[in-house]
């Protein structure tokens, strides 16, 4: 039955029986109201309230339950759906630097060789062939790197960090200080994606949205968690308005347990996410 | 003169034939084992006489940098090859856990063609081949530091050694360099040289130094 249906028919059991109490019982109202005459009334209101409240109570438990596990199905479902997104993204990106990169340097690596042996008219033409895979070559290197951070998976977070923030100095002009604590525990290989990704996309925010012209990231530990904090400079951004990056970070750090809180002011922002260490 | 004997591992056949072919046309260098995996690569620099070994980052079994350090600490007989790396990734994290692992240069791919004869020989020299990705990483952590005050080493540039280490801050390559400067690439290249040597970057142990001291890598 729809949940209206439900509602109506207790509130209108409720409301019937009440009103059957009403005609079957030998009670009756002065026109000048007397205080005993208030206190049936209210005490008749009150079991009437109880009653209702019992039965949409026990009768609308499942909706609730539903409701929850939905809400439950649907973090779960955009955490597959991030988890299946950077799986494919390193698959691709694998593809590309294994596959096309690699034939591309063979190409390049030949035309080399021919414009050694061939004459000066064929020569000018094969160099520019050259360029042009060269420059393949570079898209092809670019593409990957923006699909997946392979400097994550093969040197770790704290290279990863230190790649990010150079990239972020060069393209952006603002100025990075970084603070990598030494020594920090290892987290999963999940968590590092994680909080790799909130930087990220803290940095883009900082430069893009905040004008930012000082940036501080700072990686530290406290207690059992790993905590990334980016602080900029910036005019700040308004954090209510969910854009699409900021929902992303909050799913993302709720894929690993952690939690993400923003502060934003007309001064500057500060994005702060802990994840918890890896179980030893 | 005697030609320096190589030993060239990539897991990609026809490149390390591509590789193979630009080296050998050089009188000075001749390759002389090839691996395709990082952990025959180990084995081969152990059993052949090797003065430098080129090794592909990325590579089944062992990778690169893991063969690198594997290479390094052969010590039975006498010192070990150079070793220098040949990657993928323009990206100045690697060239600097290149260098932590003991390799003296880093080439990419892209330029191997330009880039990889000469980088073979700066390694046989001892001296350290930074990539310009990476160099442009070490300048700007360079003027970074010096408008923070904090200690740098004392170093004298001339007026254009100054324009070239602002230009290679920005992430520019030789050939903009040049024609922003309205001067040769060999010119260029000359001025990254000497800014490199007056920074205290010259080889291998200089450059990790600095780059341990700038937090760039840890120690």
């Amino acid at each position: 039955m729809p949940v209206y249906w439900k509602v109506f028919l207790i509130n209108g059991t409720v409301l019937g029986a009440a009103t059957l109490s009403l005609v079957l019982a030998p009670v009756s109202v002065s026109r000048q109201v007397v205080v005993s005459e208030v206190l049936v009334l209210t005490i008749g209101l009150g079991i009437m309230l109880l009653a209702n409240a019992l039965v949409l109570r026990t009768s609308l438990a499942p909706v609730d339950r539903v409701i929850r596990e939905m809400r439950a199905e649907q973090d779960a479902s955009n955490a597959r759906a991030l988890a299946a997104q950077e799986a494919e993204r390193h698959r691709i990106a694998q593809e590309l630097h294994d596959e096309v990169g690699q034939n591309l340097t063979v190409v390049l690596l030949g035309l080399k060789q021919l414009e050694r042996r061939a004459p000066a008219d064929l020569a000018a033409e094969l160099a520019l062939l050259r360029e042009a895979t060269r420059d393949g070559l570079d898209d092809v290197r670019r593409v990957a790197r923006q699909l997946r951070p392979g400097v994550l998976e093969d040197l770790g977070l704290t290279s990863a960090l230190a790649s990010l923030t150079n990239d972020f100095a060069e393209h952006s002009g603002a100025s990075v200080r970084r603070v990598v604590a030494p020594g920090l525990p290892p987290l999963t290989s999940e968590a590092e994606l994680v909080v790799y990704r909130v930087a990220q996309e803290a940095l883009t925010n900082a430069a893009r949205h905040a004008a930012a012209h000082d940036v501080t990231l700072s990686l530290t530990r406290a207690g059992d968690r790993v905590v990334l904090e980016v602080t900029d400079d910036g005019h700040g951004f308004d954090t209510t308005r969910d854009g699409a990056g900021l929902r992303g970070m909050r799913e993302r750090a709720t894929l690993v347990a952690g939690d993400l809180t923003l502060r934003s002011a007309s001064h500057g922002t500060t994005v702060r996410l802990a994840v918890p260490v890896a179980p030893a | 003169m005697t030609a320096a004997r190589l030993l060239l591992a990539d897991d990609h056949a026809l490149v390390r034939r591509g590789v193979r072919l630009i080296l050998d046309q050089e009188p000075d260098l001749t390759v002389v084992a090839e691996a395709g995996d990082g952990a025959e690569a180990v084995e081969l620099a152990r059993s052949t006489e090797v003065d430098l070994v080129v090794l592909d980052i990325a590579m089944p079994r062992m990778t690169g940098l893991q063969a690198a350090r594997e290479i390094g600490r052969r010590t039975a007989s006498g010192e070990p090859p150079r070793v220098l790396m040949l990657s993928m990734h323009d990206n100045e994290q690697y060239f600097f856990e290149s260098l932590r692992v003991g390799a003296s240069g880093y080439v990419l791919k892209s330029v191997a063609d330009e880039d990889l004869v000469e980088a073979c020989r700066a390694a046989l020299r001892g001296e350290a081949f930074v990539y310009p990705g990476a160099m442009s990483a070490l300048v700007r952590d360079y003027l970074d530091r010096m408008r923070r005050g904090e200690r740098v080493p004392e170093t004298v540039l001339t007026e254009r050694e100054d324009e070239v280490i602002k230009l290679i801050a920005e992430g520019s390559s030789s050939k903009e360099i040049a024609q922003a400067l309205t001067i040769s690439i060999k010119t260029v290249e000359r001025h990254r040289a000497n800014i490199l040597g007056k920074l205290g970057m010259r080889d291998r142990t200089q450059l990790t130094r600095y780059a341990i001291r700038a937090g760039l890598i840890e120690p």
